[in-house]
């Protein structure tokens, strides 16, 4: 499909929706795209599972686990699908209809397609994209973030020398090849692009697509120890991020962010036109927002931790009212809670350690129930007795966590806990009046 | 300085031509006679590139031993080639890295060595363990941390099952399919393709061109053959220089990489850096791997440390530099020596403080970024490899962007 064609389409559908598309999720990190949202008790969560070599069958998979807290199996893993082989695997997104789970490895740039949708409790891969390399010159299929009948893929790395410069890639709900683009690089303004990516993150409303950036295969890969003595490798991280005009897919501002951006968190309030993000290196969280001539900038309002130890901020998760901001630090195994009421002027008012190590954090809507895993990348999670690999859930009641259960994915044999996505059971008639009072009890 | 040449072509020796034209009445490529030219021709500033008998050069056997050294699918799992570490846009090593990673990010001990000019190498690898560029190949595809293959037969049934390269291997070597033997030959054909010369020093010191050379390059090359003492080791000769004298030295580099650490300062964004404790580091990292260099293939208490001279050619274009890595740039380098190397007890006795002033230093490393050479046909089409985007460092398809030097 030509990119005229494509981005027709998205601007289409953008416009079928008025422009106010709602902007609701289960979990608040989803695409505004996603539909079939899930508003109450989530059944089940997925995490995208990275193999060990020397431990059970050494192969990623996408691990089931009941969380339900009715059901008999509430707290345990129910299911589980290998894919074969270890390629690190790492982020997952919906398609737009929510009906299927799409899985990235780093490493070997294949992309797995699950159903999710015809039994939750037992996804089953139904289709694996194993030419993305080929199609975009592209390495590392990283964000997968759902437009309307379309994925858009931020790559990490590249073919030709396995550093930073990459781009953004469309397959349609088929997952076939659409289109792709290059991340900016050369002067834009008074800012030297470095042609990088990490996450990505649109507000509709504004036509606004934000990218971050990270750092390529030669980093990602590599022994965490020895990359941080390496100083040639430590020049190649991301230090922008870019705003590009959606429907055109142009890349409108390049601003400058030092310290390698990562994960974007748009407020979900209508109208609002701001959104977060951590740096990992400098331990920094931006604000970007349009300033008074409607100009996107990018602004540091908050350190996290002591930055000259480097805690090393990675998943942030937003609560759905933009009130609040989960930030986990990685080196320290803390998660911190910022109230973010004034968007300019965050303050920590919380902070817990969930282990040894934690990276990803995803929440429900309500904001009441919070889930941890701890794996950040195959070759940068500690070494030793530090290397704790789990799933915990906690209850937020909006002054502590209390833990509900912790699953334990060396013992199982599983391996290092990633990503986290949220499903439910479809509701039947025989359990629709029970399904109702749930949700009633849970708003 | 005389003028030795005033081709920027050599001819090809008697013995070679012979070789050359077996080689050739047994190809079917009708672009075979360019091509094997043009592998076994040599720009200004080298010697005659020795083929051995049994591999002479074809355009067929370069064309793909090219197509295999990019061919990410020769590894376990689709992720690498030699060219990941090789990198066309890098002087052929890699710039980003101080020692390579492998198959699943494994550690690799060693920075990865320009393969420009490689054909040149008596001896392979930074301990010197190989011995030709045929078998050489072969290290690389079964290391589990490199390429990572099972076994040789794996890598075998997978070139004769992939449909790009049926009769490929037939058309080059007279019929003859994949082998271990017809795979390294390939590969070497197309290593052996890699030279470059004709730098600014090789158009001064071999052409005749005295205004190639500003005055200050002109000193740094005083300092190179003179008081620095470089080409003790970096030789140059009458008609051709290599800049190495492939014998294994302890320059202390080595020794100092296994001191223990208690602080490492770590660079988290330009002009920002940090410290970490050695207790941190080992808690996110694995061990670090020992390296006793060409000790570990002579067993030889002399050898402890000591890694093979590298060739300065295109010296600019191939940091970071050291068996390791561990210096980032030339005026690292220079001032590594004039310190007097690493102190190791052991030390070469060659390496010793050199008492060099600053101007002195500087004409040294202008010196040493004239030895960025023009390259040959088969290099310019690995730049031309992947069309990925823009070329990310600024080498032209005929050679690095030419610097007008001052004076001239």
């Amino acid at each position: 499909m030509s990119k005229l064609k494509v981005t027709a389409l998205a601007f289409a559908l953008i416009a079928s929706f008025g422009g106010t598309l709602p902007v609701q999720a289960d979990e608040t990190c989803n695409s505004p795209y996603t539909t079939k949202l899930i508003k109450g008790q989530e059944d089940f969560v997925h995490v995208w599972t990275l193999g060990v070599k020397g431990m059970g069958d050494e192969s990623d998979k996408l691990v089931t686990v009941d969380v339900n807290p009715k059901s008999k199996d509430y707290g345990k893993v129910v299911h589980s699908v290998t894919v074969g082989g270890r390629g690190e695997a790492h982020h997952t997104g919906f398609t737009d209809d929510r009906r299927f789970l799409w899985a990235g490895r780093l490493d070997d740039n294949r992309i797995f397609v699950f159903d999710i949708s015809s039994d939750p409790a037992k996804p089953k891969l139904v289709h694996t994209i194993s030419d993305f390399t080929q199609k975009t010159g592209y390495v590392g299929p990283h964000t997968f973030y759902a437009l309307p009948g379309r994925m858009m893929v931020q790559a990490l790395s590249n073919e030709k020398d396995h550093g930073g410069r990459t781009g953004l890639v469309v397959y349609n709900n088929k997952g076939e090849f659409v289109e792709k683009y290059d991340m900016p690089t050369g002067r834009h303004g008074d800012v030297m692009a470095d042609g990088y990516g990490y996450d990505i993150g649109i507000n509709p409303q504004k036509n606004a697509l934000l990218t971050s950036s990270f750092t390529g295969w030669n980093n990602y890969m590599m022994d965490f120890g020895k990359m941080v003595k390496d100083a040639d490798a430590m020049k190649h991280f991301g230090n922008t991020m870019v705003m590009w005009d959606l429907k055109s897919m142009k890349p409108q501002k390049v601003m400058n962010v030092p310290g390698a951006p990562l994960e974007i968190r748009w407020s979900l309030k209508n109208g609002d036109n701001w959104a977060y993000t951590a740096t990992a290196l400098t331990s920094k969280l931006v604000l970007i927002k349009q300033d008074a001539k409607g100009e996107w900038q990018a602004k540091e309002v908050g350190t996290v931790g002591d930055p000259s130890k480097v805690p090393l901020p990675v998943d942030i998760s937003i609560t759905a009212d933009a009130k609040g901001l989960w930030v986990n630090t990685f080196l320290d195994g803390t998660a911190r809670y910022f109230d973010i009421s004034d968007p300019e002027a965050p303050k920590e008012v919380y902070q817990k350690v969930i282990g040894s190590q934690v990276n990803m954090v995803s929440q429900s809507w309500d904001g009441k129930r919070v889930y941890f895993t701890t794996s950040l990348l195959g070759n940068w999670d500690k070494k030793g007795g530090d290397d704790q690999q789990f799933l915990k859930l906690f209850h937020w009641d909006g002054k502590a966590l209390s833990e509900k259960f912790s699953i334990d994915f060396y013992a199982l044999k599983l391996g290092r806990a990633h990503h986290m996505k949220f499903s439910a059971k479809p509701v039947n008639t025989a359990g629709l009046k029970e399904r109702v009072a749930e949700l009633a009890s849970n708003r | 300085m005389t003028s030795k040449h005033s081709s920027s072509k050599r001819r090809v020796r008697p013995e070679h031509a012979l070789a050359l034209a077996l080689a050739l009445s047994g190809c079917a490529g009708e672009v075979a006679h360019d091509a094997a030219t043009a592998a076994v021709s040599v720009p200004l500033g080298l010697p005659v590139m020795p083929h051995p008998p049994d591999n002479p050069p074809t355009a067929a056997r370069i064309e793909l031993g090219r197509k295999l050294f990019f061919d990410r699918r020769l590894s376990f799992n689709g992720t690498m080639s030699c060219g990941m570490c090789h990198v066309p846009d890098h002087g052929f090593t890699a710039n980003e890295l101080r020692m390579a990673i492998g198959n699943e990010g494994a550690t690799v001990r060693r920075n990865a060595p320009t393969v420009l000019n490689v054909g040149y190498h008596p001896r392979l690898f930074h301990d010197g363990r190989e011995g030709e560029l045929e078998a050489q190949v072969w290290g690389p595809f079964l290391a589990h941390n490199e390429m990572a293959n099972p076994s040789i037969g794996h890598v075998l049934d997978k070139l004769r099952a992939l449909p790009d390269y049926r009769g490929a291997f037939e058309r080059a070597f007279g019929g003859r399919r994949p082998t271990v033997e017809t795979v390294g030959q390939a590969l070497a054909s197309y290593q052996r393709s890699l030279v470059s010369a004709n730098s600014r020093f090789d158009r001064y010191r071999y052409g005749g061109d005295t205004t190639a050379l500003t005055a200050q390059e002109q000193q740094g090359l005083a300092v190179f053959a003179g008081k620095g003492r470089c080409t003790t080791c970096h030789t140059m000769g009458e008609q051709s220089a290599l800049f190495s004298d492939f014998r294994y030295h302890n320059t202390g580099i080595g020794w100092l990489r296994g001191l223990p650490q208690p602080l490492v300062e770590v660079q988290l964004i330009p002009g920002l850096r940090t410290t970490m404790t050695a207790e941190r580091i080992d808690s996110i990292g694995e061990k670090v791997p020992n390296d006793v260099g060409r000790f570990e293939i002579t067993l030889d208490p002399d050898d402890r440390w000591a890694y093979k001279t590298p060739m300065l050619r295109n010296v600019a274009l191939t940091a970071p530099y050291m068996h390791d890595g561990s210096l980032s740039t030339l005026e690292a380098v220079v001032d590594f020596y004039d310190r007097g190397g690493g102190g190791a007890p052991d030390q070469s006795p060659l390496i010793a403080p050199l008492h060099l002033g600053d101007d002195e230093k500087a004409a040294l490393v202008a010196f040493l970024k004239t030895l960025t050479g023009e390259h040959q046909r088969w290099v310019d089409e690995g730049l031309r490899q992947s069309t990925f985007m823009t070329t990310l460092n600024p080498i032209t398809a005929s050679g690095p962007a030419p610097t007008a030097p001052h004076g001239r």
